[in-house]
């Protein structure tokens, strides 16, 4: 694969940054635009480290493991914050404090399992660190499918942030998922595969991001700088409440 | 294996919401706009006052006294499922609110925007209360709890999710009238309508 096309979803991603500085999303979405910052920086460190390969090859492994270490703790925060965001107009039950907790504990335990039915040729703390990234797939994929499945039960607007940066995360998570539980079928052929995959995955989660904030997202509580309601209006709403006793 | 199939089960739920997010984006689903005309014929009338006494723990005791226990199971059962009928109804009308709600959102006046938007907060609640009040009233109806004398108490059912289910129907429907441009007779059937 080439040194190019290897790095489109960098492309992308700077041009994401852009857009979430331009929507000032960093007050929506502090962790997410983290998280995007990280990938742009993340991504030109890994791309510094391939170049000077010929040189020291331990750069290359260590910037990438770090990095995917990176990757996994963001990726988590960012699921928080979508969950807190998403469930957080919707309910103040003590129940809905533990729904993170729980889709947390579910996604390592699924990871763990995993691990131990296919066994990784990692060891030591690359392993803990592929361990870490699969539960946080399994994560993403339990918070995006949720929320899906929130948005015909409630009649929840679809099109909102917390929302886009989910699908994003869902649709890598699924297919990496996929590719890791059925790829692995295909032998030698797996690695230049899971690689194909994982490039256009990551690339059109990018694009789907894009696209969510690429439209300013209306304020969702009535803003304090609105004006009183005029008479006309207090008046209509008085009537209203008559005529409902 | 149990990990191989959950793994199966986890990745088709995820491909399922993605197609579903990308049927979404590629309709504009939903594609209607709904405006003020669409709402009151849509709507089902929800007896406040009918499911006020399916809360009351007074009229629940009641029955418990007058009737022998076989007879006071069936009463309840009655009861469970004419309340039920009441979230569905008021589920129903939180969505054709919801809708209504969603063609406005995007005024350009901000009060109306605002006003949309407590509406939406208000019917999102509404539909929340009735999602987990029919869950708990299916699972008590389907399980037959009955069977073992343990009847649940529809009183503990005017909560659910920390929601208080007529009170947010109180604030469905207060919102909706300030929200809802109509004139006052038409306002009048959409608050009898709610």
């Amino acid at each position: 694969m080439s040194l190019l096309l290897r790095y489109i979803p960098l492309g992308l991603l700077a041009l994401l940054l852009w857009v979430l500085i331009r929507r000032r999303a960093y007050t929506a979405c502090p962790w997410f635009f983290a998280y995007v910052a990280f990938g742009v920086v993340a991504g030109m460190a890994r791309l510094a480290a391939r170049l000077s390969i010929m040189r020291n090859p331990v750069i290359y492994t260590g910037t990438y493991w770090i990095t995917e270490a990176g990757y996994d703790l963001l990726g988590m925060l960012v699921m928080y914050e979508v969950l807190r965001v998403a469930l957080g107009n919707l309910t103040r039950a003590w129940w809905a404090r533990l729904i993170f907790p729980a889709v947390l504990v579910a996604g390592i335990g699924m990871s763990i399992t995993r691990a131990n039915v296919v066994p990784s040729r990692l060891s030591g703390i690359e392993f803990y660190i592929a361990v870490g990234e699969i539960a946080v797939r399994f994560v993403q994929v339990f918070v995006f499918a949720g929320l899906v499945t929130l948005v015909p039960l409630l009649g929840l607007k679809w099109r909102q942030y917390p929302f886009g940066v989910a699908t994003g995360f869902g649709l890598y998570a699924t297919v990496m998922l996929l590719t890791t539980t059925k790829f692995s079928d295909f032998g030698t052929r797996f690695k230049l595969l899971w690689g194909w995959t994982s490039l256009v995955a990551y690339s059109v989660a990018v694009l789907i991001w894009i696209w969510f904030f690429s439209v300013p997202q209306k304020a969702q509580t009535p803003s304090s700088e609105l004006s009183a309601p005029s008479p006309g209006d207090l008046k209509q709403y008085k009537d209203a409440l008559r005529r409902m006793r | 294996m149990f990990s191989i199939i959950f793994t199966w089960l986890i990745v088709a739920w995820g491909a399922l919401s993605c197609i579903y997010m990308l049927r979404c984006a590629w309709t504009r689903f939903p594609k209607r706009d709904v405006d003020a005309d669409d709402v009151i014929p849509f709507l089902y009338p929800v007896d406040v006052s009918l499911a006020e006494s399916l809360l009351d723990p007074a009229t629940e005791f009641e029955f418990r006294w007058k009737l022998s226990p076989p007879q006071f199971r069936e009463a309840q059962r009655k009861r469970m499922r004419l309340y039920l009928e009441v979230t569905r109804r008021m589920a129903h009308n939180a969505t054709v609110l919801v809708r209504y709600a969603d063609a406005e959102k995007n005024s350009p006046d901000p009060r109306r925007a605002s006003l949309a938007s407590a509406l939406q907060e208000k019917a999102i609640e509404v539909r929340l209360y009735s999602l987990l009040a029919g869950i708990k009233l299916r699972f008590s109806l389907l399980l037959r709890a009955d069977i073992l004398n343990s009847m649940p108490v529809l009183a503990h059912l005017r909560t659910a999710g920390e929601i208080d289910g007529l009170q947010s129907y109180g604030a469905l429907k207060t919102a909706a009238a300030a929200f809802v441009r109509l004139p006052p007779d038409e306002i009048e059937s959409l608050t009898r309508n709610l």
